[in-house]
């Protein structure tokens, strides 16, 4: 191995404990999280099947589910993606590697907490902010915790001219914590008087969900792009720019049309959801630029993914620029099932695609042996865009149906909820799809953690066993 | 972008900003607000709501159900009908006038013309402010949904999606009694209902020696086995309480509408 | 590996230095200016009273609803029930021996109101004949605590309802009336009230 090949190796297996923790926490709630939707979108073909039951009633089950995959899957595997990127960009091994493996069981018991606090009963009311106060003040403490150990390892860069993954990651190991914060404090500590409550909840799910996820999908895809293409970032003045014009216009996005607040407040988020036309033009010209030309087999590896993800981010930008910047047109969808389904599309695919793209790409380095079941990755990656696009697409379609007859009096509301049984009963079978994705995604990594550990205990046990027989030797 | 710390001051300033616009904006203007003068009423509106509805908001959060209702109605626009209130002293003059015109869904200053041409005949006209939209016309209530009616509410349960119909003014559809038998067996009171059946918020019991005055009437097939009965838990009081009393039926200066004209029977459409 | 050199922010040789893409500028001004237009059209200029579908303070003011005949019956109703149908019953029969009707009563649907408006404002007790029956009660004066405005709208609720057909009251006849009889003592049955000029 020449000098540079032995840096990275020794940089990949700085990495490698809390790369392990963080996706084996990752792994596993995507599994729990999956399954528990599943067990949601049977109450619409039994509705009865769990009546008896407070703990799995559609209600509580939901939005247990819905945190799961955000706060136990989401972020650990995004913050362990972060790690390894900021190493690698920094050229220096992890610091601190000791505080993201406390931080990720920190984590686990977080977002443990959170969910069965869910299913009990104790859910907090507001969407994507339902866990019980002691899971989320856990939570919050393990992300400061993990984005200590980031930034130091940031800090140790030599070059000190950032690349973009660089602004997008940066940016978003900084939002994480205001938000997270201001919603807990101005609606869980000392909650805001009537529905000022209801618009600081808009603001942060929107600020999760579109904002904290874009911008670290785009960081990695940013970083894996080039990597994977053997070739920079292109166009980086649209970058740079398109970066700026996110987060100046995508942090007013949210507040839905209709609501019974002022109307200055829906008015701002129409302009500003109009106004994304911008970075998303931006966005999709460093994309094409980027990858135009490369001739790389995918074979649903590392590259497929990041590409696959970029497409789809695009397309549910585009897609939020009608719904939500035209008004005539959130006034339709906006409660129906089509903004669930903007939110799956998110969720898994963009967000859950990238990241289990850049996890497959860092950990044949950070393992120092190849993937377990390498044939899962093509096999995951068929899964997640299948399923994704299935639950988004059918769920997009029963929101529009569902919208437009709601605009229609005439029509008596028990056709308008039979109209989207269909839909929502062959969703299930997407959701379906991901759980198997899921689980594979899963196998890799718990394979891999139980491979590096036999080799351990071998290692730990041959020295031993030298140790021994050098004794008798001597004696 | 040459340091990090230009990374954190740019996004320091547009993080800010919204959280002004959003956050900070909302808590001075909404989060102070009080109650509000009822239109043509020396009433201020809302009241409080009674103990066990307040009860009750907490077994709605806890229960999820604002994963499948909302609780705000919104409004398309508003339009002004002209009523006659005084014939005058040429009934058949102004009968006359008012057969050649068009007499509802008009603008505010269509209205006022035609105001002053009944008044110019000698006639008595009111002009009735009528809000139209979707979810008036489908009977979920008589105005669009304001800051107001959610004054009380902690935490505030908008909803984001219709899975199930809107619930701001079903305290004005529902009685009490026909909520308890919902949750107990959405199916029996709405046919085909997707809506699960809450059971656990219900206790089965042995009929005693007599049977529980508050015992549910089920229909045929949704009630409990012979000599068993159903009776609601607290929480179930409280939750049904709690619906019956969400109704915003009131004339705001925010939210006008003409109170004397006949609200829709608002039947469960 | 030597692929993360490629994420370094130099241009490769060969290419073009690039120039600052002034179209997406002059695009994002643009977009600016529409979103400005509309917001300047639809916010209400951040007043907490405006909601959609209202567009301005002002198209708001004018869609009050002014307070008409119907909205003065409803008030009047709602002040009826709580302060006077606890006697007079919501139905304006009264109940037999102890109060009198409303409906039907000449007091009530009599031409003009200055006698009948007097009762709540003072109270009555002692003999008088209402629909055809003779009474002998004492009424307190219910009517002293309300507003102006309220006592008018009960007034003309009763003189509207259940088939009485009396004319409206107004807050300012109440007004008047109460700054001629402050201080007078309640009236004495049929006799006081003959004695006010219609």
């Amino acid at each position: 191995m020449n000098e540079i090949e032995k840096k990275y190796s020794a940089i990949d297996a700085s990495c490698r404990l809390p790369l392990l923790v963080l996706f084996g926490v990752a792994s596993l709630w995507l599994v729990i999280g999956l399954a528990l939707e599943i067990i949601a979108s049977l109450a619409f073909h039994k509705p009865d099947l769990f009546a008896g039951c407070p703990f799995l009633t559609y209600g509580r089950v939901l939005p247990a589910a819905n945190n799961a995959i955000l706060y136990g899957f989401a972020m650990p595997a995004a913050l362990g993606v972060v790690l390894w990127i900021f190493a690698r960009l920094s050229e220096s091994e992890l610091l601190l590697p000791l505080v993201p493996i406390v931080a990720a069981n920190i984590w686990f018991l977080a977002v443990l907490i959170g969910v069965v606090g869910i299913l009990i009963g104790d859910s907090t009311g507001f969407t994507w902010l339902e866990f019980p106060r002691s899971g989320s003040i856990l939570l919050f403490a393990a992300f400061l915790l993990i984005a200590i150990s980031a930034m130091a390892t940031f800090g140790a860069r030599r070059e000190r001219v950032l690349k973009p993954p660089h602004w997008f990651l940066l940016a978003a190991l900084f939002w994480f914590p205001w938000i997270y914060s201001s919603a807990n404090l101005f609606l869980i500590a000392w909650p805001v008087r009537g529905v000022a409550q209801a618009v600081i909840g808009w603001w942060y799910s929107n600020n999760l969900i579109y904002v904290w996820l874009a911008l670290v999908g785009l960081g990695v895809a940013f970083y894996l792009l080039p990597k994977i293409a053997g070739r920079p970032l292109q166009s980086q003045y649209f970058a740079l720019f398109g970066f700026w014009t996110f987060v100046l216009f995508a942090p007013w996005c949210g507040i839905p049309q209709g609501a019974p607040v002022p109307s200055w407040l829906p008015t701002a988020s129409t302009v500003a959801a109009f106004l994304m036309a911008v970075p998303l033009i931006a966005i999709a010209i460093v994309f094409v630029n980027t990858i135009r030309g490369v001739n790389i087999e995918c074979k649903g590896g590392p590259y497929c993914y990041a590409k696959f993800a970029m497409a789809i981010f695009i397309l549910n930008e585009a897609v939020m620029l009608i719904a939500t910047g035209c008004p005539h047109c959130n006034a339709v969808v906006g409660m129906t099932w089509f903004m669930p389904a903007q939110v799956y599309l998110q969720i898994f695919g963009f967000f859950a695609i990238v990241i289990c793209g850049a996890a497959y790409e860092s950990l044949p380095g950070v393992m120092g042996f190849e993937l377990p079941f390498r044939s899962f990755v093509r096999f995951q990656h068929w899964c997640f865009i299948v399923g994704s696009v299935l639950v988004a697409l059918l769920l997009a379609i029963c929101g529009i149906e569902q919208g437009l007859k709601m605009q229609n009096p005439e029509i008596h509301w028990h056709d308008i909820t039979a109209g989207t049984l269909n839909y929502l009963k062959f969703s299930t079978l997407g959701l379906c799809l991901l759980l198997l994705g899921s689980l594979m995604f899963a196998a890799n990594i718990f394979a891999a953690t139980s491979t590096w550990l036999t080799r351990q205990a071998k290692a730990v046990a041959a020295s031993l066993t030298e140790s021994f027989e050098a004794e008798e030797v001597k004696s | 972008m040459k340091t990090g710390f230009r990374i954190f001051l740019g996004t320091l300033f547009v993080l800010g900003l919204s959280w002004c616009g959003f956050v900070l904006g909302p808590v001075l203007q909404l989060g102070t607000q009080g109650q509000a003068a009822v239109l043509n009423s020396s009433d201020i509106y809302p009241n409080q709501r009674p103990g066990a509805a307040t009860l009750g908001l907490q077994v709605y959060r806890a229960n999820g159900c604002a994963a499948c209702h909302t609780t705000q109605i919104g409004q398309d626009g508003v339009v002004c009908d002209v009523v006659l209130t005084g014939a005058g002293s040429d009934p058949a003059a102004v009968s006359n006038l008012i057969s050649s015109l068009k007499l509802t869904g008009l603008s505010k200053d269509e209205a006022d013309a035609v105001s002053g041409q009944i008044t110019a005949a000698g006639g008595k006209s009111e002009t009735h402010i009528v809000p139209v939209g979707p979810d008036i016309s489908r009977g979920w209530g008589m105005r669009h949904s304001v800051a107001e009616d959610f004054l009380w509410d902690n935490p505030v349960q908008l909803g984001s999606i219709r899975v199930g119909p809107d619930l701001a003014n079903v305290g004005m559809r529902y009685p009490l009694d026909w909520q308890l038998l919902h949750l107990y067996a959405p199916q029996s009171q709405v046919k085909d209902s997707m809506m699960p059946p809450f059971r656990y918020l219900f206790k089965v019991q042995k009929i005693g020696a007599t049977p529980s005055p508050d015992a549910l009437q089920l229909p045929e097939g949704f009630g409990p086995p012979a000599g068993y009965e159903v009776v609601p838990t607290e929480d179930a009081n409280n939750l049904a309480a709690y619906l019956v009393s969400l109704r915003a039926d009131v004339s705001l200066y925010d939210a006008p509408f003409t109170t004397a004209s006949a609200p829709s029977t608002g039947t469960h459409k | 590996m030597s692929d993360d050199l490629k994420n370094s922010s130099q241009t490769p040789e060969g290419q073009k230095s690039p120039t600052a893409p002034v179209w997406i500028f002059a695009l994002t001004l643009l977009l600016l200016f529409i979103g400005g237009v509309y917001f300047d059209r639809h916010s209400g200029w951040f007043d907490a009273q405006v909601y959609a579908p209202y567009q301005s303070s002002d198209e708001l003011a004018s869609y009050q609803p002014i307070a008409g005949a119907g909205a003065v019956l409803l008030e009047g109703k709602r002040t009826y029930e709580a302060t006077c149908a606890s006697c007079h019953g919501a139905d304006g029969l009264g109940k037999p021996g102890q109060y009198p009707p409303l409906a039907g009563s000449e007091w009530v649907n009599a031409s003009s109101f200055k006698r009948v408006e007097e009762i709540p404002q003072l109270g009555i007790s002692g003999e008088i004949h209402v629909a055809g029956q003779d009474w002998n009660s004492q009424m307190l004066p219910m009517g002293a605590a309300l507003s102006d405005a309220d006592l008018a709208a009960v007034l003309t609720y009763i003189r509207h309802s259940w088939g009485n057909n009396g004319s409206e009251v107004d807050a300012s006849d109440i007004k008047a009336m109460r700054a001629l009889v402050a201080g007078h003592p309640a009236l004495s049955g049929e006799a006081g009230l003959k004695a006010i000029k219609e």
